[in-house]
């Protein structure tokens, strides 16, 4: 893996060291207004309040989510005061806009962003829109305003852009509350017309928190419902389910509360699965495989090791709260927590499972975003397919999944599951 | 008054003789009821002295600007009170930092339940046909009283006014924030038998104006959603050892959210709450063959509560519409034997049953039984007191819910206190130990209960010092209380590891030693009347979870002051009255992330200015208060300001 960056970085012939940095939003708690941003570089917190140091305000009550659209430009959803704030990468307000209240998880194709929303309306440039389960609304990132919008079903949250396709997890999540069921589908949406496609039914309930997303592949989990129904978590092909086929996911006996993408295409998984009838409580880590899993229909491919000593680390954690691999370097991440009325902590481990350090943040760290390291440019990796097992060649793709037919412009794409530089 | 309770300090054995005597006498006499009540008082202050307690009654309870009993309750040491802003906001109390869950709630010693959660919204409860309101940390130590007062860590005593004349009298209030109150009171007095109805009703737009102003934002604005109407209507009817009270109160609410960044007010909370709460009570105590006391108590509560979100303005949340049901009937018989002078012996027993009923998936009716008894103690000896308490409490739950019931609960508590006094000093030392048990929503609420929690343990240690001074035109009194507090096992949701929902657990253990005093201090003439009265708590209670956590470990408990203190002042001349209080609230801290999240200290300025005009038969009253009056913008809980300045202008008509 670090021969891969090795390789890579000497490749690029860019005077770097390869910094680490992260910008990690604090939800803080529901209903304070204090939700925060710490931000990380090169094994020390800079700020745990990042955002008001440059902007002299504060950030607003519980952000949800956070991505980089392209190199001058990072959107956040802050769920509980409505706005998605556009940032620079140096922390700098750009715009915000409360058209998307009660939005949730974002994907970008570069020119604009997505939002998924527990909301009924949108205010787009065709005024009000009413919806009456959730919608996913497509942002102009030139005029920070709704130019589409997709109703999916109820609540839905993870959003991952694919091929010009967008994949949106639904979870139904207020049934507690309303009078709905969960739901158990993946939304697939031309992100061009932001017409529905198709929704696929994974029999899974509640397809709820922040999908990873490496490739082609999506992780998904499912907590169930506490109570009849286990946690679980969908594997997810969006090139199988773009082609039609109604067998392009693997449901795992596992949960996925936290997962991300490893630099090697699998993911990482930690999470647990809880029943109040009977108030246990099933802890699990894993490594998934996400090829190995869908050609073997689940049988193979499902790792219960992680790198290194993250296991131990892990399971000393008050409360695990999100994971994380900087696509650039490869460095793990964790949050922790803690006791929720204190401070949580960001844990660094080495692309090998190397314990770095533990550093305070502030309460409930969970989101995380990594930027380039100094020299090398934005490139929209989320994540990079598996080089483990290369077979036929897969052609060139950009970041975004899309398929090059020749390579014109400068930047970083997947040439069978690796990654190239083109200068 | 002075002589009376000499005569209690010297021997309050004999007094209870008396008591007995007076009430047989009584029943000859038309003015029984002024006789037997003032036994009660005497007959209390003895044991107060050994109990830890504080009171306001009669005119200086009316002499404060208050609309509600936590706004008398926040003038004594050791009271913090949570109040969420406003007329409507959720207001709780809780002592000595052992949370809201622990303080008892007495009408006429009888406890108001939330089989719920436990907790009593004091803004529900008006002070107008209150004759007092007093606070015992530990037991009140009357010798004939019901299990359920020992089964509380600290007790709030509302005692209702017994009328001793017929009268009629009319309020109409404006009050700032566009604020109506109308309020009717009939008592009358009749062969023994008195009562009174009493009626409210007010109405208040409640939109008043916060600002929040720091290095990072400079928040403007008005409350919005933060109405509320409500009525109320109770009824009270006594004689000689029979007491009774009928209460109802209807209202419906705003409930604002915290103020959190927004872009404009375009989305705003919709939330709505409805309370409907009804009781009627009934006690009723005999002495018979000089050595006997028995009491009796019966209730019943039903209390309704509806959430709704569920309004076409609400496009972005949750759209909740939930109904919650609560019944619940009690009885309790208390039986007191006094051998001797110098010695009382009591048993009692309390039952209640309770049912929860909510409209919540997975959620079932739930019904609890909860008895409770105690065996009791008190010797009186020359200035000696001493009085120990073994109270064994039994809870049952039945549920429908397919989570199941929690297994059933049983524990003894003790509680033990000695005191000797001298001269008008009396030097105390107390214990108690004491849990509460998990609530109905902590055991059983939909996706955070958890049925498996322990009670919360509470252990109490008090040791103080009280004096009194009388003499014809002056009245002092001081006490000071230095305490330690350990609670265990504390309940509290928190969010399960590795999954994203809530559950209640037991986790938590608090460490808490303070200080509590108070002076008071009375004169008056003919046409003069001065009263000052102080309160001050210094505290120091801090977290012990977590040894290996050092962010938290022997930090303070969030939202609990260092320091607080309060004073009031009355002046009174003929029919003009003035009242101005001062309260202090030290820092708080709200969470241990960030030594910039702390709640600032505050002082509030209260005045009251009223006067009244006798004219033939009737009278005529105006009252004028300002409340805040520095316009101090502070808050309770972060982010749910309290409304600043503001005023009230009632009058009054009388017969």
């Amino acid at each position: 893996m670090k021969k891969l960056i090795l390789s890579l970085l000497c490749s690029i012939a860019v005077n770097i060291q390869a910094q680490e940095r992260i910008i990690l939003l604090n939800e803080g708690n529901w209903q304070s207004d204090n939700g925060k941003i710490s931000y990380f570089e090169d094994g020390e917190i800079v700020s745990n309040q990042w955002f008001r140091d440059a902007n002299k305000r504060k950030l607003g009550d519980t952000p949800n989510d956070i991505i980089q659209i392209n190199e001058d430009l990072i959107a956040i959803t802050i769920n509980w005061s409505n706005i998605i704030q556009f940032i620079s990468p140096d922390g700098k307000r750009v715009a915000e806009t409360e058209d998307v209240p009660n939005n949730r998880k974002l994907a970008t194709d570069g020119r604009y962003v997505y939002v998924s929303s527990y909301g009924h309306e949108c205010g787009t440039i065709n005024g009000y829109e009413m919806f009456t389960k959730g919608y996913v609304a497509k942002i102009d990132i030139h005029t920070f305003e709704v130019v589409a919008t997709c109703e999916v079903g109820y609540e839905p949250e993870g959003i991952a852009y694919y091929k010009g396709h967008l994949f949106v997890a639904n979870t139904g999540g207020y049934a507690f509350q309303e009078d709905h069921e969960y739901e158990t589908t993946v939304s697939i949406i031309d992100a061009e017309t932001m017409q529905l496609v198709r929704d696929v039914d994974t029999g899974q309930i509640n397809l709820y928190g922040k999908l990873s997303q490496s490739g082609q592949y999506l992780c998904i989990n499912s907590p169930g419902d506490y109570y009849d129904i286990p946690a679980a978590t969908v594997i997810f092909d969006c090139e199988a389910a773009l082609a039609g086929s109604d067998d392009c996911f693997v449901v795992l006996e596992y949960a996925s509360t936290y997962s991300c993408t490893m630099l090697d295409g699998n993911f990482l998984a930690i999470g647990a699965r809880f029943s109040y009838y009977t108030s246990e409580y099933k802890f699990n880590y894993v490594v998934i495989d996400p090829r190995e899993v869908l050609a073997t229909e689940g049988a193979g491919g499902v790792e219960e090791s992680l790198p290194g000593t993250m296991l131990d680390d892990l399971m000393e954690l008050g409360m695990p709260y999100g994971v994380y691999v900087n696509p650039y370097t490869g460095y793990i991440y964790a949050t922790d927590a803690g006791s929720f009325a204190a401070a949580g902590a960001l844990i660094q481990w080495s692309p090998e499972g190397v314990f770095l350090g533990r550093h305070k943040v502030y309460i409930n760290p969970a989101h995380f975003l990594a930027l380039p390291p100094d020299g090398m440019e934005f490139t929209g990796i989320e994540s990079a397919t598996n080089d483990a097992k290369p077979t036929t060649s897969y052609g060139i793709y950009d970041m975004r999944g899309v398929r090059m037919d020749g390579l014109s412009t400068r930047g970083i794409y997947i040439d069978n599951g690796k990654k190239i530089y083109k200068h | 008054m002075y002589k009376t309770r000499q005569h209690v300090i010297r021997c309050a054995a004999m007094l209870l003789l008396a008591a007995q005597v007076m009430t047989a006498s009584a029943q000859l006499s038309l003015d029984s009821i002024q006789v037997l009540d003032e036994v009660t008082i005497t007959s209390k202050q003895s044991s107060r002295t050994m109990a830890t307690s504080q009171t306001l009654q009669g005119e200086e309870l009316q002499a404060l600007s208050n609309t509600s009993v936590a706004d008398a309750l926040k003038y004594f040491a050791g009271v913090q009170i949570k109040d969420y802003g406003g007329l409507g906001g959720l207001k709780t109390v809780n002592v000595r930092s052992l949370g809201a869950q622990h303080v008892g709630i007495y009408v006429d010693g009888i406890r108001i339940t939330n089989a719920q959660n436990g907790t009593v919204d004091l803004g529900k409860f008006s002070l107008s046909t209150m004759e007092s309101v007093s606070l015992y940390n530990a037991n009140k130590l009357d010798h004939c009283q019901s299990a359920s007062e020992y089964a509380s860590g600290a007790t709030v005593y509302l005692r209702t006014r017994r009328p001793t004349k017929d009268s009629l009298s009319v309020q109409l209030r404006r009050a700032s924030f566009t604020t109506y109150m109308a309020k009717a009171n009939v008592q009358f007095e009749r062969k023994g038998w008195s009562g009174f109805i009493d009626g409210e009703w007010t109405d208040s737009r409640g939109d008043y104006p916060f600002r929040y102003h720091s290095e990072y934002e400079d928040t403007v604005g008005r409350r919005a959603n933060s109405d509320i109407r409500y009525g109320r209507i109770e009824g009270a009817l006594f004689k000689g050892g029979f007491s009774s009270h009928i209460y109802y109160y209807d209202s419906e609410r705003g409930c604002p959210g915290g103020i959190v960044r927004r872009l404009s007010d375009k989305y705003v909370n919709v939330g709505r709450e409805w309370d409907r709460d009804f009781f009627v009570q009934a006690s009723y105590q005999a002495h018979f063959k000089e050595h006997h006391h028995v009491k009796v108590n019966a209730k019943y509560t039903n209390e309704y509560l509806r959430y709704c979100t569920d309004y076409p303005e609400n496009q972005n949340t949750a759209r909740v519409d939930n109904h919650y049901y609560q019944q619940d009937g009690y009885g309790a018989l208390c039986y007191a034997f006094t051998p001797w002078q110098w010695l009382s012996l009591s048993a009692s027993y309390d039952v209640r049953y309770s049912k929860l009923a909510a409209d919540l998936k997975k959620f079932d009716d739930v019904f609890r039984l909860d008895q409770k008894q105690v065996m009791a103690a008190q010797v009186n000896w020359q200035g000696l007191q001493a009085a120990a308490s073994l109270l064994h409490q039994h809870y049952r739950d039945v549920t429908f819910a397919h989570v199941g019931a929690a297994d059933p609960l049983e524990r003894w508590t003790p509680a033990v206190s000695t005191a000797y006094t001298w001269e008008g000093l009396t030097l105390r030392a107390w214990y108690k130990k004491i849990f509460r048990a998990p609530t109905l929503n902590d055991l059983y609420y939909t996706q955070v209960g958890n049925r498996n929690l322990k009670p919360e343990y509470t252990k109490q240690l008090n040791m103080g010092v009280e004096y009194h001074f009388d003499s014809p035109h002056w009245n002092a009194s001081v006490q000071a209380d230095a305490y330690q507090n350990k609670i265990e096992n504390r309940i509290v949701c928190l969010p399960l590891k590795g999954t994203y929902t809530w559950s209640m657990m037991n986790y938590g253990y608090t460490f808490c030693r303070g200080l509590n005093a108070t002076a008071q201090g009375r004169y008056h003439t003919d046409d003069w009347q001065f009263s000052l009265l102080g309160s001050l708590t210094w505290q120091r209670d801090v977290n012990r979870t977590d040894p290996e956590d050092e962010d938290t470990y022997d930090k303070p408990i969030c939202y609990s002051p260092t320091l607080s203190s309060g004073v009031t002042a009355i002046v009174g001349w003929r029919s003009l009255q003035f009242t101005t209080s001062y309260l202090y609230v030290g820092e708080r801290m709200w969470s241990y992330a960030d030594p910039e999240d702390v709640l600032k200290p505050y002082h509030n300025i209260d005045m009251k200015l009223t006067y009244t005009l006798p004219m033939d038969k009737t009278q005529w009253g105006v009252c004028l208060e300002v409340c805040d009056l520095l316009d101090i913008q502070y808050e309770h809980i972060p982010r749910y300001p309290m409304p600043g300045r503001n005023y009230k202008l009632t009058l009054s008509f009388g017969i």
